[in-house]
């Protein structure tokens, strides 16, 4: 069985510890090591008095080494000429019971030695050690605790922003992490994480709509044919009454085909899976050739509709998808302009040289609340009106991915009663 | 003319054998891939008309084995997918055309009577139907010795309904093959029933045998009917 990684906090106080522990390990080491030093160094020295002593009495009084044996208590030392002991005291040479420390001075004619208990030096070194080695232990097992402590009041924040997060589903996702401080690290997190979190939210948000949307209006054909076919069967028809009944049901599948076209290019567009290849298109003749298509359609309305382009107002573009936009665009203009209306198709440069295609109608305009969306998909200004147009409300969804994909933008420029204006920019290439 | 159609959809099968029948072509109806290879080893077919997604064998693969093995029967290949690459892929396996479904009836018609016609170079210098008369290097409409002044697309669009006379003409067929645009998201029936409209005012309106017909759901065709 393989145990868990630990938690952070967990793994914040381990390494807390671990790190304290090898300083306060270094520490004791260092101060055992120095404090012994100091201690041999204080005995050593006083060996090296008592030598003096000895050699001095051995070379002035050599009679006298017993006085200091038995008077001045310096009970280790011993004194030899070559092989001869001149005078060695009753204890000498020190048991080896007990840890003695030793120095001797010799010349080719004497030799000297004086040695000193240290087992006091000893204890003082193993109580010490003693001290050392309960109390580390126990300043870890602190350490320890205080740092898991501090560890998890510091990760308090991030512990209540994975609970919260943890609530936050598809459904409410217009909850937000609380934010303390907005400028300290977590603080930071949550910011970004409510950001990404709103983000989240508007695209749920599209894509519900868009969902809603798209099935209402493929059902609203759906339901066409269903009715017309269920109707139909309901009793005995003539064949004129039949091929009616057949007729209209092939209208709406053309319909629903027009619809499922137009989701499927859009799909497919925001997907990116629709290749750019933008070469440099003479957009004089685009906007000629597709007002040329679509004139017929002003002309039945008895629209007037007036061309002018600039010559030369070239732009590198993917002409093919260019031309989807400035159609529906058109399109779009000629379809809600009431008839005997003015329509005007402008292709000429900025001053500071985009190319601009702009399609001015005279129709009803478009209100302000309406003019961020109606680029959305499915969005429609007046729903009953749109529909019996034949419309599906995709029209300037479409136009606006067709000029986007080819780097531009489109603007629009609307007066409620006078009219609108969209205009089609291409950074110059 | 014997037409195998390679279809796994009982419904698109049933449709496409009476749509074709009804053309006075000779069906044959193959309901999976194997089968479908089968009757081409074993027969001889005019054309083929091949669903891509069919069970046991692909169509692709059915196509590719075919071609490697030096059948060179016209296919027509019908799928639901319409990237480019899967037209590309299509047609480098060995397809003469494809259809992308929802597609037409009568635009499969004219394809397969097209592919049936390949190799055969029409040099017809006029149209005619009844007293409507086409003259292609002049570019002169007549009817019943009357000259009708037509705009250019109208003579493309009634050019195109006389070499489909008498076979129903869909919309999208007159987009693509009159007015050239591929993508089949733009709105442009509006365009083609206003301009069939005019046409008809000029050709049909002041003469008693009506030609071009509208057929509700369908598209248009020209034939002589009394309306």
């Amino acid at each position: 069985m393989r145990l868990s990684p630990p938690s952070v906090r967990t793994r914040l106080s381990l390494w807390h510890a671990a790190v304290l522990a090898i300083i306060i390990c270094l520490f004791s080491a260092g101060a055992l090591l120095f404090v012994r030093a100091r201690l041999y160094r204080a005995l050593d020295e006083q060996l090296r008095q008592d030598l003096a002593t000895v050699e001095k009495v051995y070379r002035e009084e050599t009679g006298d080494l017993g006085e200091l044996d038995n008077r001045m208590g310096m009970t280790l030392f011993e004194v030899a000429e070559g092989q001869t002991v001149i005078y060695r005291t009753a204890s000498w040479p020190p048991p080896a019971a007990k840890p003695y420390r030793t120095m001797t001075t010799a010349d080719p004619a004497h030799r000297v030695s004086v040695a000193r208990d240290e087992t006091a030096l000893r204890q003082t070194l193993w109580t010490l050690t003693v001290i050392l080695a309960t109390g580390i232990p126990c300043a870890m097992a602190l350490a320890m605790a205080g740092g898991y402590l501090l560890a998890g009041r510091l990760l308090a924040p991030v512990g209540a922003m994975a609970d919260t997060a943890r609530r936050i589903t598809a459904e409410s996702l217009s909850a937000r992490l609380p934010v303390e401080n907005p400028h300290d690290e977590f603080g930071r997190l949550a910011v970004v994480f409510n950001e990404t979190l709103s983000r989240l939210d508007i695209a749920f948000e599209q894509l519900r709509r868009f969902t809603a949307d798209a099935s209402h209006e493929l059902r609203t054909p759906l339901t066409g044919i269903r009715s017309v076919g269920e109707v139909a069967l309901q009793r005995p028809l003539s064949t004129q009454e039949y091929r009616d009944v057949i007729a209209s049901m092939l209208e709406e599948v053309d319909r629903l085909t027009r619809l499922v076209e137009n989701l499927l290019l859009l799909t497919r567009a925001e997907a990116g899976r629709i290749p750019i290849k933008p070469v440099v298109v003479d957009l004089t003749e685009l906007v000629a050739s597709v007002s040329d298509t679509l004139r017929v359609l002003a002309d039945e309305k008895n629209q007037e509709w007036t061309v002018d382009i600039a010559e030369h107002v070239t732009a590198a573009c993917d002409a093919s998808i260019l031309r989807l936009a400035v159609t529906n665009v058109m399109y779009n203009a000629i379809k809600y302009t009431p008839n005997k209306g003015e329509i005007r198709v402008v292709a000429r440069r900025s001053t500071i040289g985009d190319a601009l295609i702009e399609i001015q109608d005279t129709g009803p305009g478009i209100a302000v609340t309406h003019r961020e969306r109606i680029f959305e998909r499915f969005y429609r200004v007046d729903d009953a009106r749109s529909r019996d147009t034949g419309g599906v409300g995709l029209g300037l969804a479409i136009a606006r991915w067709a000029v986007e994909a080819n780097g531009g933008r489109i603007e629009l420029e609307s007066e409620e009663g006078r009219g609108t204006m969209l205009r089609i920019v291409l950074p110059r290439s | 003319m014997r037409v195998l159609v390679v279809e796994d959809e009982k419904k698109v099968a049933k449709a496409l054998r009476e749509g074709l029948e009804a053309e006075h072509y000779d069906v044959r109806v193959a309901s999976s891939g194997e089968e479908g290879f089968f009757l081409v080893n074993h027969e001889t077919f005019d054309c083929v008309v091949l669903d891509l997604m069919l069970p046991q064998r692909d169509g692709l693969e059915v196509l590719t084995t075919l071609r490697k093995r030096g059948v060179h029967t016209p296919v027509l290949i019908l799928t639901a997918k319409d990237t480019i690459d899967d037209r590309v892929r299509g047609l480098d396996s060995g397809a003469d055309d494809y259809l992308v479904k929802p597609f037409a009836v009568p635009e499969l018609l004219a394809r397969i009577r097209a592919l049936l016609r390949r190799g055969r170079p029409d040099q017809i210098l006029k149209l005619q139907q009844g007293d409507l008369e086409m003259d292609l290097v002049t570019r002169k409409v007549m009817r019943a010795g009357h000259i009708l002044d037509l705009t250019v697309k109208e003579f493309e669009v009634l050019e195109y309904l006389l070499r489909h006379v008498g076979h129903v003409v869909s919309r999208e067929m007159l987009t693509r093959d009159v007015w050239r645009i591929a993508a089949r998201a733009t709105p442009f029936d509006n365009v083609i029933d206003v301009t069939i409209a005019r046409l008809r005012r000029k050709i049909d309106d002041s003469f008693q045998t009506k030609l071009l017909h509208t057929v509700r759901g369908i598209g248009f065709v020209l034939r002589r009917e009394r309306g």
